[in-house]
């Protein structure tokens, strides 16, 4: 089996998969339509303020498990549907930005700066316009790259990395993570500490299920969903709904949109576009194939990379008056982050972000698809399966990205009046749309105090300045990286000291230090 | 660069404190190996490394918060952030404990009691419909800072919506607290 076939078994298991209904006597399989159901979810998601992309993954994972159960004919139509949640989220994002100068993500605050204004000079159309087709390039180059460079990275991953070098790499990553996710390194240190320690209760390979207390409720360990959902979501509903109690920010955004100019973009505005889009898709991308530094941090660079080539240009209105090209360079950057994203998930295992959580977490619970290297393992004659399913997500992937080009468009600049729901009145129905949903995986109010636990943890760790992601990926790596050291041990014969057995593994540990004294000498920057 | 702060200070001593004290009374209590055991002349990873090493990261993470990081990276839980959280508990636990009980309490003089029921209309709706409506409609009205008739419809309308999407098109769906009572 070459890697052609696998990508044509990849494109059949999409587009062959069980099939939904007939159009016209051609069969419509399942997936495409999970695909189209999520990413046009994903767009009213990502235009209401208060909910972002990972909070609509993480609540319609239980419901779409309920639907097509534990088999592996789910993993497409479950992932291929949080996938186009995740991309639509991403564009759905720049429509509150852009209509009531709101920024419902933080990476969308920069939209801001250039699309407001266009709003307020009547140019609201042509400004969601530009946010379209920069955001939907950016995430189309993104993607191209992850399918380029994924399985490059895990057959070089495989072919060379040991058990040691493994372990090492995984401490690296979570060190990374800790260190460039958050201000101050020592907070990442601490967060990810929590969730390595929350992943080790109630597991072990004694028959005493360590870290129990002796009592039967944590002999069980925490539930997945409890602990992620917990922290991520809870923990951030608890820290908006205090934000608006106490701000008394209770008023819906409101006030009409007057569309008094052109609307249409014309092939110059842009091909006058195409340079700003260009070099904030490849910063984007760049920066989201690192695990733990968000699309935040991509959107500002993007920005200010557009900001310097603009000042040069003399163009008028000035970047931050409602320059289209403030617009384009943001929306670019930031989209592009989410394919690449992917790059560490699917080479390494790695989750870089709170979106590539929820798909991990989705393959954890269907079972057949484990994202590492070894899915892009050759079998020979024989068909590896998981590769099927790693072609057939990326498959997923550019499907989502032609309904994009197609119907996206036209479907976000519907979207406006999602901006209009108040969050204080979202945000309880969050709350427990998340409990409610936890409840009918687990089917335990157990379960359901967990959750409320861990948003309180959550909460408190935002309020300290703790980012609470660190914690999520080092819950979700801990069994990994202690089996993984495990046999490392073992297959060095007992040597204590093998995670510097050999070269590379000494390579990673370095880094690893590096990073963390390099991060302590980092200049601050002022907190979001 | 900015000064040593306080709340960093504390915060780093004090996670400090807690990542040794679970390291050496927690995990070395409540495991059953130890760092590194010898079984039939084979070494293995004892069952309390892991957990020690996480909270090692605890200490480190600790003391470089309370050496390192100054003024600009400190943050504070104020008596506000304490007092918001304990009427948010408040709220949760009666909402929480309504829909564990309502159901069971309403069912007191049926026949067998709430058990047998628990999977019929109208019967497996009452812990959820009422828990619900509490817990979302409570919390309008705590962050509105008044009562009002549209947070109790709104809560019903979502408590209702949820019945629909969980209950309704699947059998094997067990809404709170069905599973456990």
């Amino acid at each position: 089996m070459g890697w052609l076939d696998y990508v044509w078994l990849g494109i059949l298991a999409v587009f062959q998969g069980p099939e939904m209904f007939s159009l016209f006597g051609i069969g419509i399989s399942v997936t495409l339509v999970m695909i189209l159901m999520g990413f046009l979810l994903g767009i009213a998601v990502g235009s209401t303020p208060g909910l972002a992309g990972p909070m609509a993954m993480a609540i319609a994972l239980p419901i779409l498990i309920s639907i097509f159960g534990f088999t592996p004919d789910a993993l497409l139509p479950v992932m291929g549907f949080l996938l186009g949640i995740m991309k639509g989220a991403t564009i759905g994002g720049a429509v509150p930005a852009i209509l009531f100068n709101t920024p419902g993500t933080p990476d969308a605050y920069m939209t801001t700066l250039d699309g407001y204004p266009m709003t307020r000079r009547g140019e609201a159309k042509k400004a969601l316009r530009v946010a379209h087709f920069s955001s939907a390039s950016g995430d189309t180059f993104s993607d191209i790259v992850l399918i380029l460079c994924a399985p490059f990275l895990a057959v070089v991953v495989e072919r060379y990395l040991d058990l040691p070098e493994k372990a090492a790499l995984l401490i690296l990553s979570l060190a990374f993570i800790a260190a460039v996710i958050s201000n101050s390194v020592g907070k990442g240190l601490i967060s990810l500490g929590l969730g390595l320690l929350a992943a080790y209760v109630g597991t072990g390979e004694d028959f005493y299920p360590r870290l129990s207390l002796d009592t039967q409720v944590l002999a069980q360990g925490f539930p997945v969903a409890a602990v992620v959902l917990g922290v991520l979501i809870v923990g951030e509903v608890f820290c908006r709904l205090e934000d608006i109690r106490r701000d008394r920010r209770l008023k819906s955004s409101s006030g009409d949109i007057v569309q008094a100019k052109a609307t249409r973009l014309s092939g110059a505005e842009l091909r006058g576009l195409m340079p700003y889009i260009g070099r904030s898709a490849i910063i984007g991308t760049a920066i989201g194939a690192l695990p733990g530094i968000g699309s935040t941090l991509a959107a500002t660079l993007g920005y200010a990379s557009a900001q310097r080539r603009y000042r040069r240009s003399g163009k008028t209105p000035k970047m931050g008056d409602g320059a289209p090209e403030g617009i384009a360079a943001t929306e670019a950057a930031n989209s592009s982050v989410s394919g690449a994203n992917l790059i560490p998930v699917l080479s390494l295992g790695i989750p870089g972000n709170a979106a590539a959580v929820f798909l991990i977490l989705a393959a954890e619970t269907i079972g057949g698809f484990n994202p590492g290297p070894s899915v892009f393992r050759q079998m020979g004659d024989a068909v590896n399966p998981e590769m099927v399913i790693a072609f057939g997500l990326f498959t997923c992937m550019m499907i989502a990205n032609l309904l994009n080009w197609t119907i996206g468009g036209v479907f976000m600049r519907s979207m406006g009046f999602m901006s209009r729901i108040p969050k204080h009145v979202l945000l309880p129905v969050v709350l427990l749309l998340t409990l409610t949903s936890i409840y009918v995986q687990e089917t335990r109010m157990a379960a359901i105090w967990f959750t409320v636990a861990f948003g309180i943890l959550g909460y408190a760790m935002r309020r300290l300045g703790i980012s609470p992601l660190p914690f999520v990926i080092a819950f979700i790596l801990g069994g990994n990286l202690e089996q993984t050291a495990r046999q490392a041990f073992a297959a060095t014969g007992c040597d204590p000291l093998f995670l510097v057995s050999s070269a590379v593994s000494i390579l990673f540990m370095a880094l690893t230090a590096s990073i963390i004294v390099l991060s302590l000498k980092r200049p601050k920057e002022a907190p979001e | 660069m900015g000064r040593f702060n306080r709340a960093n200070l504390a915060l780093g001593l004090g996670v400090a404190i807690l990542g040794l004290m679970i390291a050496t009374i927690w995990v070395s209590m409540d495991t059953a190996s130890g760092l590194i055991e010898k079984v039939r002349r084979q070494v293995t990873i004892g069952d309390a490394l892991a957990p020690t090493a996480a909270a090692m990261f605890l200490v480190v993470g600790g003391l470089l918060v309370a050496a390192f990081d100054r003024d600009d990276t400190a943050y504070r839980v104020s008596v506000g952030n304490l007092a918001f959280v304990t009427s948010l508990l408040i709220l949760l636990f009666v909402s929480l404990a309504l829909m564990r009980w309502a159901g069971p309490l309403a069912a007191v003089f049926a026949e067998g009691g709430y058990r047998p029921l628990r999977d019929t209309a109208p019967w497996k709706y009452i812990g959820f419909s009422l828990g619900g409506t509490a817990l979302v409609a409570g919390l309008i009205c705590f962050v509105e800072r008044r009562l009002s008739w549209r947070a109790i419809w709104v809560a019903l309308v979502a408590t209702l919506a949820l019945i629909l999407v969980y209950d309704l098109p699947f059998d094997d769906l067990l809404l709170p607290p069905n599973g456990d009572v």
